[in-house]
């Protein structure tokens, strides 16, 4: 039973493909598995085809109980449900300041729902925010899809420096490289410069036209394409993870 | 158990299949998986093992596929041995499907249940974003042995999705899918034409008296039951499947012969003492097998009390204890396929068919009067002995109290059904562990008395005489101390079972007031 939290300040790096295909592998290695679909954008939800239901928000996310088990959904695939996004998500750090202990209200929501599933992937939003902390605080790993690149180094030192100031471990994050292409000399680099640091994984999930077409057969790619690079870098990825677990 | 589905129905047989689609494309989209056809054979243990567990296990060649209860999700597929007659989980090739069997199927095997022709296909419904919101199963399931093919749709529902499962069963019911079905009807089915049915054998006694019945009649059926049990083991046994058989058999006569011996003058002294000697032999003629089986049974532990080097002079020995079985289960199928054995059966059936011509003298006594009395005589046996016992006893003696406790438990389970269930188990659990110590320091100081034996025969002179004869005495050591153990054990229990609390329950429920004045 274990809350994984799929986070990057900065937007585009792969946050919602990996929240997708990890939640399908974790599925079906018969984990039975909730992805929480927070970023109102909605698009994990539009990967697996599912709209949000009419009467569902960021209130009724925070109130948690039966106003969350009622919108849960079944995804196609054995094990994997999902709560899908609503776009009033974008206005949750105002709810979220209503509550009473505020920045735990998340982790007092979700506890419930470990009860029924072995494991629960959130799909986070790209800011830092009152949520990012709540998503901090109810999380046993933040993992962090990273470009090799500069600025992405960058944003990784803001979400440390962010964890010192509301009092969190730094144990807690769990990076990985993501978009990795191979012809570009810095992402070599950049790479090699982190390779000591035991927070790194060692699996890379390459910059791959796969993982972008997702959008277009709305299917994790592990499913669409199970055969292909882009699966196998999944897959790897999450037999690390499991290690990490310990599951 | 395997429970059936609410959701599974009969598919009329003038409703094609094409016209209930047409009915349902109308508000969805489809998503058919390929076509599937095979006629797989199911597996369970004699004693339904599998099943009880709500398991369902079929095999297609050496294609294995468990499922559990009747979500129709494949629970674990892999490939297995052929099942040509027995097979035990150990003969799966190591992974998950081995790793579920082991702790259900436990000693025994699995034995081919019913043969099941299925045909089918299996739709996703879909709706206008092309996300799954049902899926049904259309399945065609036709016994091998049977007389009927029957067609079932199944409808599965997704969380999140309740109005379309809702829309999906107004359209089957407007189409005139209305009759339920069991989704296993095929299964099922396919075992009554081979002459089983689900959850049909069960080790336990189970059987319902009622208070009215005179002796004669009580003991009859219950004689009746313990035959039944006896000739249903019996093809097991002679086959040789597994261990089990021959022990189920081999408590089915040791319970008639308790009973012989605990219920007086109800049977006529002729008919009981004959008996009492028929089920005496039968009892000592399936002893040696089943003595080498629960030794083959402890080898792993056995191995495990020694350390690495003395291990391959005990493995010499469990060689030679099977090929000693090999020879003595030969022995016993000889004897157990002899026309006299036979004969002695049949005779026995008959004995309890036929009236009396000199009824015994409690024979007509109600049968509630007559047991209170046969247990609370049992239970002060078992008090009277134990009370003696303390951590120098010899073995022999704990062995009495040993045998004293079974026919107060057979006793209890023969009449069980007279009396309060709660009171009843209760009674019978603290008796249980009791006999439960009592059974594992007899089986060690059993296990110890062979090795002494193996010893004193073994020559002296080869190197690997001496390997063995190291190894058995390590394990002598290993078991002398265990049963050591043991002793400050017993003698706890049994000051607990022979408190005043149990005794007085035992008296107040067994004792006088039960009879007439």
């Amino acid at each position: 039973m274990s809350i994984i939290a799929v986070y990057n300040i900065k937007g585009g790096v792969g946050k919602t493909a990996t929240s997708v295909n990890l939640a399908y592998l974790s599925a079906r290695q018969h984990g039975k598995t909730l992805l929480l679909d927070m970023d109102p954008q909605g698009s994990a939800s539009y990967y697996f085809r599912i709209r949000a239901p009419k009467k569902f928000g960021a209130k009724k996310l925070l109130k948690g109980g039966r106003h969350i088990e009622e919108n849960i959904k079944g995804t196609d695939y054995p094990g994997l449900d999902m709560l899908p996004a609503d776009f009033s998500y974008r206005n949750i750090d105002l709810a979220l300041d209503e509550c009473k202990k505020s920045h735990k209200r998340l982790s007092k929501v979700l506890a419930p729902l470990l009860e029924e599933y072995d494991r629960i992937i959130l799909d986070c939003p790209p800011n830092l925010t009152l949520l990012s902390e709540n998503i901090f605080y109810a999380a046993d790993y933040i993992l962090a899809p990273v470009i090799p690149t500069t600025l992405s180094l960058l944003s990784l030192e803001q979400l440390f420096a962010f964890l010192d100031e509301i009092g969190l471990e730094r144990d807690k994050v769990v990076i990985f490289f993501s978009m990795v292409e191979k012809r570009k000399k810095m992402h070599a680099e950049m790479m090699q410069s982190l390779r000591d640091d035991n927070r790194v994984l060692r699996s890379v999930i390459p910059y791959s036209a796969d993982i972008e077409r997702m959008g277009i057969y709305r299917q994790p790619v592990a499913a669409a394409l199970p055969a292909s690079a882009a699966t196998a870098a999944y897959e790897s990825l999450w037999h690390e993870i499991q290690e990490l677990l310990a599951i | 158990m395997v429970h059936s589905g609410p959701d599974t129905w009969l598919l009329p047989d003038s409703l094609p299949v094409e016209g209930l689609l047409a009915a349902l494309a109308a508000e969805f989209g489809f998503d058919t998986a390929p076509e599937y056809e095979a006629t797989v054979v199911y597996a369970d243990t004699f004693d339904w093992r599998l099943y009880q567990q709500g398991y369902l296990l079929h095999c297609h060649g050496n294609c294995w596929t468990l499922y559990h209860d009747d979500s129709s999700e494949v629970t674990v597929q892999q490939g297995g041995p052929e099942l040509h007659a027995a097979c035990f989980a150990r003969d799966f090739p190591p992974g998950r499907l081995r790793e579920l069997l082991a702790p259900v199927l436990g000693v025994r095997c699995l034995l081919p249940l019913a043969a099941v022709h299925l045909h089918g296909r299996q739709i996703r419904l879909l709706n206008r974003d092309e996300k799954t919101v049902a899926r049904i199963v259309i399945e065609t399931q036709e016994p091998v042995d049977g007389e009927r093919r029957y067609r079932l749709v199944r409808l599965f529902g997704l969380r999140g999705y309740g109005n379309e499962l809702e829309t999906v069963r107004s359209i089957l019911a407007a189409a005139g899918v209305a009759e339920p079905v069991s989704p296993l009807v095929g299964f099922e089915e396919g075992c009554r034409a081979k002459g089983r049915s689900p959850l049909d054998y069960s080790p336990k006694f189970n059987l319902e008296l009622n208070g009215g019945e005179t002796a004669r009649e009580a003991m009859a059926r219950i004689y009746q039951f313990l035959l039944e049990t006896i000739s249903r083991n019996m093809p097991g046994v002679l086959a040789d499947y597994d261990p089990e058989f021959l022990h189920d058999l081999r408590v089915a006569i040791r319970r008639t012969r308790s009973g012989l011996s605990l219920v007086k003058r109800v049977l006529p002294a002729p008919v009981a003492d004959r008996f009492g000697r028929v089920f005496g032999r039968l009892g000592a003629l399936t002893g040696p097998t089943r003595d080498l089986d629960v030794y083959l049974l402890a080898r792993e532990d056995c191995l495990g009390r020694l350390p690495p080097s003395l291990r391959p002079g005990l493995e010499d020995y469990f060689v030679g204890l099977s090929r000693n079985r090999q020879v003595e289960q030969k022995k016993l199928v000889r004897a157990l396929r002899a026309k006299k054995n036979k004969a002695v059966l049949a005779a026995w059936q008959r004995a309890l068919k036929r009236s009396d011509r000199q009824p015994a003298d409690l024979a007509g006594l109600p049968v509630r009067d007559l047991a209170g009395r046969i247990i609370l005589k049992r239970f002060k046996r078992v008090v009277r002995d134990g009370r003696v016992l303390d951590a120098v006893t010899p073995d022999a003696e704990v062995h009495r109290l040993r045998i004293q406790c079974k026919k107060l438990r057979y006793a209890m389970e023969f009449f069980g059904s007279l009396y309060p269930k709660q009171e009843m188990q209760g009674l019978i659990r603290h008796l249980k562990k009791l006999q439960d110590i009592l059974g594992s320091f007899n089986d060690l100081s059993v296990q110890q008395e062979m090795l002494r034996q193996t010893l004193k025969s073994l020559p002296a002179g080869s190197r690997r005489n001496l390997d063995q004869a190291a190894a058995l005495g390590g394990l002598l050591q290993s078991l002398f101390r265990e049963q050591q153990e043991l002793r400050v054990h017993f003698t706890e229990a049994f000051a607990q079972f022979g408190d005043q609390e149990t005794s007085e329950l035992f008296h107040e429920l067994f004792g006088k007031r039960q009879e007439p004045a």
